[in-house]
């Protein structure tokens, strides 16, 4: 009993000591974390010539006047959020959703079913992973510009049905949690394939589907070099595309109006984040086999 | 907890948007005076506005039937044609012109311009724009084929050039085999752009024709410049503010281009360069800044820096918003006047290209001849010197007719008209030793000098160093 | 699936003709037969002894084994913290939310404000510098007779410093990676059975062992995720180095391989024979460490149980 009790208030001093610690490190990397979003913050309150003599300088003396100026300097040019935006959650969303539905499929179909050729499939699904994209981009430029299908969305929605790195997420996430014998229960219990996959096998994997829903929405948010290239017409430019044209000439800077787009830009995608964390941050109790 | 952080970041969120709304009612405020008496009312406005701008989110002017596409990299030429068809609204009952306008990111441009015209067909650019960094590829180099001569379009070049005396630096990078197939509008010729006071205080004198003998102006050397650097550190000054600054000045003056066939060549010029970089260096002659740092755009207000060297657009974009001030008396504005340099550099500009196969040679030889060679009061050039297109500056343009006639008085310059002294430096620069790659060989040579002048390696190791990046990277 | 073949497949080919030129788009094999004068694996041997491509070679893995092993310890030390079950962190969601942030600012943003911190010879981290040789009195005399020369003497032009740059880079990198890599593992834990936590914890399993023997393990398959996605980000790393240097700075201090093909390809001379090339011997070294890791990480068991099964399938064969 007494031997029971020291130990308990020995674990006790060592969990204050361990939590200091923890919340010092923790409190550090947030602080880290937080530093980009302030100076983009601040920045849109300051104008162009402030940022140059100082990028982390104060608050401006005329925030107010400034951003009016920055979101003029925006305006002006070939900046129209509202269309930005829209063709961004276009692309961003349906991307999202198919990149995480069939690459959840196809890892089931991986993890769950014995086929032929199975390995071969899998080992190619990583292997597409590991080619460097660089030069494909080349090709891939030539033959849209080829073909004519510049300033077509789909470019940037269909390939995210197959995207090798989701879909090798998924199976490794389903080789550790997902049970074969839940699956075959349900079998018995004369469940259709598709109806244990969307009923069993999606629920399981939610942790799983909210990061890579999380990474996938991220990427396709912030992907420029490629939108850049593709979608000339204004009508169906991306948001970050857009922010990229505020850059002009190197000449001619506007900061003030940059990093307002920057910010204007990250908004959203911090709310979609926030949305999706719910997932991760819900812990141990959603996840797992509740068998 | 999750209760706590949800509200924490959905307030967090309500606080953006809001903010993303302040700032759209701060640029309505003449809407919401023109909605009379509707004082709660400012949100709608707000709404209101972005949408219309959606209905015409293609920029795109005139109305005719057919299509001039145009591309570019920035608004500069979009807003020129617009201006155009403004002035000539014949043309734009003809004409549609419709623009593609790309970030030159990562050579995003360059990779859609390349694929657009090898594709050819329809949306083909008829019209391009193509920046002083990669014009002689579209010009002279790899992508020259599909380059339009001027003559082709219709246009009496050789006679117009002469006319409008075009800035012959602008010329020589424009042609192909001796065919113009690209003029700029914007010279970029440069000038010496000192401070005044700090003239008066070592020299004596701030008369722009003095200070011009006191640094060699013209010399095609740096032998009076440098004595003049010793003089100004004497008193506590520096001569300019980092080696970055005289970089422009050797690299455009150069009489030998980088290659020569698969040799790497150094022209004199050029590798003097090295014991600047290093001079400048030992001697505390500079502050030591690179152009673009935040201490580079510290030395344009009131500081111990002597002088910069750039085109009328350094002055315009870069150093009277940096000056510190916005009238004589405060930080150095008014302060700074301009003069012919010791040697004749230019610095950027863009230029204009038709596409060979284009099917609106008429219209597309219209504008730019507007663009590029009219010299009357409504030509282009005479509005952009005399600040008449809402650039807020009054720019240096390639013919020296426009310039003579235009009036370059600034007020940053203590009212010193700046053109005599940028038509002298249009003149001197050359566009002659240049290649396709130049953009990235200097780079690969400012870098050897940076790690020479801040003694990592030394002056052999440097050009040794320089030669085997250029070697190794174009795989020659 | 086109969409993802093709181009895959005309990098390979690319590989061996002779494509190069701005708008070339018709490449043909490079052959020695019938007038022509190069071996099919040209391409091939010119990258391998390209003097940069070795540069870049070497500096990759520099950068990425700086920021990987940081990346991997905090990612590790960090969700050993926000998922233990016993002593719950007050606010871990909230860190864990912020700690993924650096992962949606892009690349392009973080490398301006990084430049502007290691400024030169104005900057933050230089402001501290002359800040604090202000205070120890380092070098008194010059700052008395020259404060401008003393400035310069005390400041540090970090970004003109090959072992300066390298370090910043895989700092950057790291800053914007470890929160992805944590978020990954603790989407494995949170995959985990909470029985085998409870089963763990009856058995008297302190913290430490609970973390290294149950919940390591059976992330097993999320790691060895997390570990090859590492090994292909790290080797394909370019935005950061790019933005925040380019090729050329310091000798080309930070110069990346997937920058060596990106110059290669995509400016200059445009040698997409050559970027390919050099985009090949990248994918044939990212093959051999990633079955290294995969042999590593095996399913010992399962590998086991295949072999069976496989054995029992010949036999049944046989018997048949």
């Amino acid at each position: 009993m007494s031997d029971n009790a020291i130990n308990k208030s020995s674990i006790k001093r060592n969990d204050t000591g361990l939590k200091v610690v923890i919340y010092i490190v923790s409190v550090i990397f947030a602080i880290m974390t937080l530093f980009p979003f302030v100076i983009m913050i601040t920045n849109s309150f300051r104008s162009t010539f402030e940022i140059q003599q100082s990028t982390l300088g104060m608050v401006s003396a005329h925030p107010f006047e400034n951003l009016a100026k920055n979101w003029n300097e925006i305006t002006n040019k070939e900046f129209h959020p509202l269309v930005g935006f829209k063709n961004s959650f276009i692309i961003s969303t349906l991307s999202t959703i198919l990149n995480v539905y069939f690459s959840s499929l196809t890892a089931y179909a991986i993890s769950a079913y014995e086929w032929k050729l199975r390995d071969a499939f899998n080992n190619m699904i990583v292997g597409i992973m590991m080619v460097p994209g660089t030069v494909t981009t080349i090709g891939f430029v030539q033959i849209v510009y080829k073909l004519g299908l510049t300033n077509k969305l789909f470019l940037f929605i269909v390939p995210a049905i197959a995207s090798p790195m989701t879909v090798f997420f998924m199976r490794q996430y389903l080789q550790a949690s997902l049970s074969m014998e839940i699956v075959q229960s349900a079998r018995i219990d004369g469940a259709g394939e598709f109806r244990i996959f969307n009923q069993i096998v999606v629920p399981l994997m939610k942790p799983a589907i909210a990061t890579q829903a999380i990474f996938g929405y991220v990427a396709s948010w912030n992907n420029l070099f490629m939108p850049l290239i593709l979608l000339t017409e204004t009508e169906k430019k991306t948001i970050p595309v857009m922010v990229k044209l505020l850059n002009g000439d190197i000449y001619r800077r506007e900061y003030g109006a940059i990093y307002l787009g920057l910010f204007v830009t990250v908004i959203p995608l911090i709310v979609v984040y926030a949305f999706l964390s719910r997932f991760i941050v819900e812990g141990v109790a959603l996840g797992g086999v509740k068998s | 907890m999750k209760k706590v952080i949800a509200s924490v970041l959905s307030v967090a969120m309500v606080a953006a948007l809001a903010a993303g709304c302040t700032t759209t009612e701060t640029t309505a405020p003449v809407q919401t005076t023109a909605d009379n008496g509707n004082g709660g009312e400012t949100e709608t406005t707000a709404e209101v506005a972005p949408t219309d701008e959606t209905e015409e989110t293609m920029p795109q002017y005139g109305t005719g039937s057919e299509v001039i596409n145009l591309w570019s990299f920035t608004n500069e030429i979009p807003n020129m044609v617009a201006k155009y068809i403004e002035l000539n609204p014949d043309f734009g009952t003809k004409y549609t012109v419709k623009c593609t306008i790309i970030a030159t990111d990562g050579g995003a441009y360059q990779t859609a311009i390349d694929s657009a015209l090898a594709a050819g067909g329809d949306s083909a650019p008829d019209m391009y724009a193509a920046e002083a960094a990669f014009i002689l590829k579209y010009s002279q180099g790899d992508m020259c084929q599909y380059a339009a001569t001027y003559k082709d379009l219709g246009i009496d070049v050789d006679t117009k050039t002469k006319e409008a005396q075009i800035a012959p630096y602008t010329i020589d990078i424009g042609s192909r085999n001796g065919e113009i197939v690209a003029l700029g509008y914007q010279a970029t010729g440069g000038a010496m752009i000192y401070r005044a006071s700090i003239a008066k205080d070592v020299f004596g004198t701030d008369d722009p024709a003095e200070i011009e003998k006191i640094v060699g102006a013209g010399s095609g050397n740096w032998d009076k410049y440098w004595e003049a650097a010793a003089k100004l550190k004497e008193k506590g000054y520096v001569v300019v503010s980092g080696a970055d600054d005289m970089w422009n000045v050797c690299e455009k003056s150069a009489t030998q281009a980088w290659l020569n066939g698969d040799q790497v060549v150094i022209a004199p010029e050029r590798e003097a360069y090295l014991d600047i970089a290093k001079k400048l260096k030992d001697e505390g002659l500079s502050n030591d800044t690179g152009s673009w740092s935040e201490a580079w755009y510290a030395d344009m207000a009131d500081s111990n820096v002597f002088c910069f060297f750039g085109p009328a657009w350094l002055i315009n974009y870069v150093m009277i918003g940096n000056c510190g001030g916005t009238a004589a008396g405060e930080g150095s504005y008014g302060d700074w006047r301009v003069c012919t340099p010791p040697v004749g550099f230019f610095w950027g500009g863009t230029w204009v290209l038709a596409n060979k196969d284009t099917k609106v040679k008429e219209g597309v030889a219209e504008i730019i001849e507007w663009i590029t060679l009219d010299t009357s009061d409504t030509g282009l050039q005479y509005l952009w010197a005399n600040d008449l297109m809402g650039n807020g500056a009054k720019d240096t343009v390639a013919s020296g007719v426009v310039m003579n006639k235009s009036d370059g008085s600034l007020p940053f310059c203590g009212g010193q008209n700046i053109f005599p002294a940028f038509i002298g430096g249009n003149a001197n620069a050359t566009g002659k030793a240049m290649t396709q790659y130049d953009e990235s060989i200097n780079g690969y040579f400012k870098d050897a000098a940076t790690q020479y002048a801040n003694g990592e390696i030394d002056r052999d190791a440097a050009i040794a160093q320089f030669t085997e990046n250029v070697q190794s990277q174009f795989a020659f | 699936m086109t969409f993802t073949l093709y181009p895959i497949l005309y990098t390979f080919f690319i590989g061996f003709t002779d494509l190069a030129g701005a708008g070339n788009m018709s490449p043909h094999l490079l052959t020695t037969d019938k007038g022509g004068n190069k071996p099919l694996f040209d391409n091939f041997v010119a990258v391998l002894t390209n003097a940069n491509f070795q540069k870049a070679f070497k500096n990759t893995v520099t950068i990425w084994t700086l920021n990987f092993i940081p990346q991997m310890a905090f990612a590790l030390l960090f969700t050993a913290w926000f998922t233990d079950r016993r002593s719950k962190v007050k606010g871990q969601g909230l860190f864990k939310i912020l700690f993924y942030m650096p992962n949606i600012i892009t690349a392009a943003t973080l490398a301006i404000l990084f430049n502007v911190l290691f400024g030169y010879p104005k900057g933050a981290v230089n402001d501290i510098l002359l800040g604090l040789a202000k205070t120890f009195g380092v070098k008194k005399d010059l700052l008395a007779s020259d404060p401008n020369a003393w400035k310069l003497a005390i400041s540090y032009d970090f970004n003109n410093n090959g072992t300066a740059l390298k370090l910043i880079v895989a700092f950057v990198q790291f800053y914007q990676w470890y929160g992805y890599t944590m978020v990954n593992l603790i989407a494995g834990v949170i995959g985990i059975s909470p029985e085998i936590f409870e089963a763990a914890e009856i058995d008297g399993a302190n913290r430490v062992q609970t973390f290294f023997k149950v919940t390591l393990p059976c992330i097993r398959q999320i790691l060895l995720f997390v570990l090859v996605t590492s090994l292909i980000g790290g080797l394909n790393m370019f935005d950061v180095p790019q933005l925040y240097a380019g090729e050329k700075k310091a000798n080309g201090a930070v110069m990346t391989l997937n920058m060596f093909v990106r110059s290669q390809g995509l400016d200059n001379r445009y040698l997409y024979n050559k970027a390919a090339a050099a985009s090949v011997v990248m994918f044939i070294v990212i093959v051999i460490l990633s079955s290294i890791l995969f042999y590593i990480l095996r399913d010992k068991d399962e590998a086991k149980l295949k072999k069976l099964r496989k054995q029992e399938l010949k036999a049944l064969k046989k018997g048949m």
